[in-house]
């Protein structure tokens, strides 16, 4: 479906349209706002196992509730701003970075019929609202008139700037295997054809996507602003960068945005390279349980909660492995941070690029699990 | 009014608005803030005409480069609030003869234009068109601008080195 396809639908039902609208919006408030909240509060428990502590306990049980107190305390702050701040733009910057990381949600298929907009450029559109986040980052810290800020901004957005470009490639070598840049249309090219059975994730297509798959990791931790790469945050040397100045939920839009792009690098990552709602060997479509009630089977709706499971299953590991990482590297100079990106990382990618290319064009686009079953008989 | 008309209508206001904001805007952090406004627009008209690829492209390389070059070079000047457009006669003459000869020309065109109606509204994917025209019939002209932006990223590389010649003569 094309952006216009989309939109001119919402029209012609109206009004449902707008009401679809809403309840999409609804919908990404209420998985990403609280999703974001423990995230924080697991981030809060991962660090503490990794340095033998208890970490958050006295808050409901197992201090589970803790990221709502927090959430409260940041509401009841009060909303502070230095003297001579830009107040327009200071204002604007924190929505801005909530709506680029937020509005990137509408393309996550979370499962077969789980998708905010259908769109066909899906992937393209996620990189897109990710570079709203890198202005507002830069705005915000421009606008707080403090020189901690500024550093931290500057280096925010060239960092985020710079390592689009090995995201980006990551994500042409998976789309040219795929051949579709609809994060939906890649999901289901993952799997048997025909059937549900998903065991052809494309990290396993061939050698150079299994290798691009790290490069489009790191990439994301880059563009997430997460360790080894919080440099513009750097609490050590620039106070906490570029929402230093930023107090209350201004302060929390920006920690929220934070953790919202973290799930969705996940998610597009799970999407994109790990098989999406599929699991190996197992059709999730042809679940029967034979529960009905009220004249109409559960089956779609159970069906549709487990490919929605397994998502957020395989997508919680990899925001795991980020709080894993968080907790175990020190943090990369500006210097070393640019090494990595134009020397190691650039370099790398367009290699695989090219390799996933030949691959596609040598064996017909074909898998190097297809290939191996084919040689033993078991896949026609 | 249906809703795609009611988004072109808001995109076109966006756009018309800080487009004047940047021309007009005594600030210029704000005229640069409201260019990223003009070319969200902008991207917005590429959407409702179909052109889902070129509206996500805009806002990667507009929004997303070109704003936040445009922003570093501002915020790295000294002094930025004292620095004014519109100061003098002669620096606004200029700038009108410019777009009025811009907007002359651009309204030839468009008397000049047979313009066809289109009876079923074109809402084609685009992406895989235009994947297969860059590298069918127009591969050697995509080849040139790679080309042409690779000298400019060697060029930036050379320009923004330091000489290394130089600073070893007075090193030693």
């Amino acid at each position: 479906m094309s952006l216009a396809d989309f939109l001119s639908q919402l029209s012609s039902q109206i009004p449902y349209g707008v009401f679809s609208v809403l309840s999409a919006v609804v919908v990404i408030l209420l998985f990403a706002m609280p999703v974001g909240g423990l995230c924080t509060y697991f981030e809060r428990k991962v660090a503490a196992d990794f340095q033998e502590r208890i970490g958050p306990n006295r808050v409901g049980p197992y201090g589970l509730l803790q990221f709502f107190a927090d959430g409260i305390k940041m509401f009841l702050k009060e909303d502070t701003a230095p003297k001579n701040a830009d107040l327009f733009i200071y204002n604007l910057a924190p929505s801005l970075v909530t709506a680029g990381s937020l509005g990137a949600f509408a393309a996550v298929p979370f499962a077969k019929y789980v998708i905010g907009a259908e769109l066909d450029i899906g992937i393209f559109y996620v990189m897109a609202m990710g570079s709203l986040v890198s202005l507002g980052i830069l705005l915000g810290a421009w606008s707080s008139e403090n020189k901690w800020s500024l550093l931290g901004g500057m280096r925010g957005a060239a960092q985020i700037v710079s390592y689009e470009i090995p995201l980006g490639i990551a994500v042409l070598s998976v789309v040219l295997v795929s051949g579709a840049m609809g994060t939906h249309s890649i999901v289901e090219a993952q799997s048997w054809p025909g059937s549900g059975q998903g065991h052809f994730w494309n990290i396993f297509h061939n050698p150079f996507l299994f290798l691009n798959f790290f490069v489009y990791f790191i990439a994301a931790l880059a563009e997430c602003n997460r360790t080894p790469f919080d440099l513009p945050e750097a609490e050590s040397e620039l106070v906490s960068g570029f929402n230093t100045e930023f107090s209350g939920m201004r302060f929390g839009l920006y920690a929220l945005a934070e953790f919202a792009d973290v799930i969705m690098f996940a998610c597009i990552a799970t999407a994109i390279f790990l098989g999406g709602w599929h699991l190996p060997f197992v059709d999730l479509t042809q679940l029967q349980t034979g529960i009905v009630i009220g004249g109409k089977s559960l089956d779609p709706l159970l069906q549709t909660l487990l490919m929605i499971g397994v998502f957020l299953a395989k997508s919680a590991v990899l925001v795991f492995i980020v709080m894993w990482l968080r907790w175990t590297l020190p943090r990369l100079r500006v210097d070393q941070l640019m090494d990595l990106c134009w020397k190691y990382l650039i370099p790398i990618g367009f290699f695989n690029l090219l390799g996933a290319a030949v691959w596609v064009w040598v064996f017909n686009g074909k898998s190097i699990l297809e290939l191996v079953g084919g040689m033993l008989g078991v896949i026609r | 009014m249906n809703f795609l008309d009611f988004f072109v209508f808001i995109c076109v206001l966006l756009g018309v608005v800080s487009a004047a904001l940047v021309a007009f805007h005594p600030n210029i952090l704000y005229a640069a803030v409201s260019l990223m406004g003009a070319l969200l627009a902008v991207a917005g008209l590429y959407a409702s005409l179909g052109a889902d690829f070129l509206a996500a492209t805009q806002i990667i390389i507009y929004v997303g480069g070109v704003i936040i070059v445009i922003l570093f070079a501002v915020m790295m000047s000294e002094n930025i609030y004292r620095i004014r457009f519109l100061e003098g006669a002669q620096k606004i003459l200029m700038p009108f003869i410019m777009s009025a000869v811009i907007l002359g020309g651009l309204f030839a065109l468009f008397r000049g234009t047979t313009w066809g109606q289109l009876l079923v509204p074109l809402r084609e994917p685009t992406a895989e068109v235009m994947g297969r025209a860059l590298t069918g019939p127009y591969a050697l002209v995509f080849q040139y601008v790679a080309i042409v932006l690779l000298f400019g990223l060697i060029g930036a590389v050379v320009v923004a080195r330091p000489d290394h010649a130089a600073k070893n003569k007075e090193g030693k």
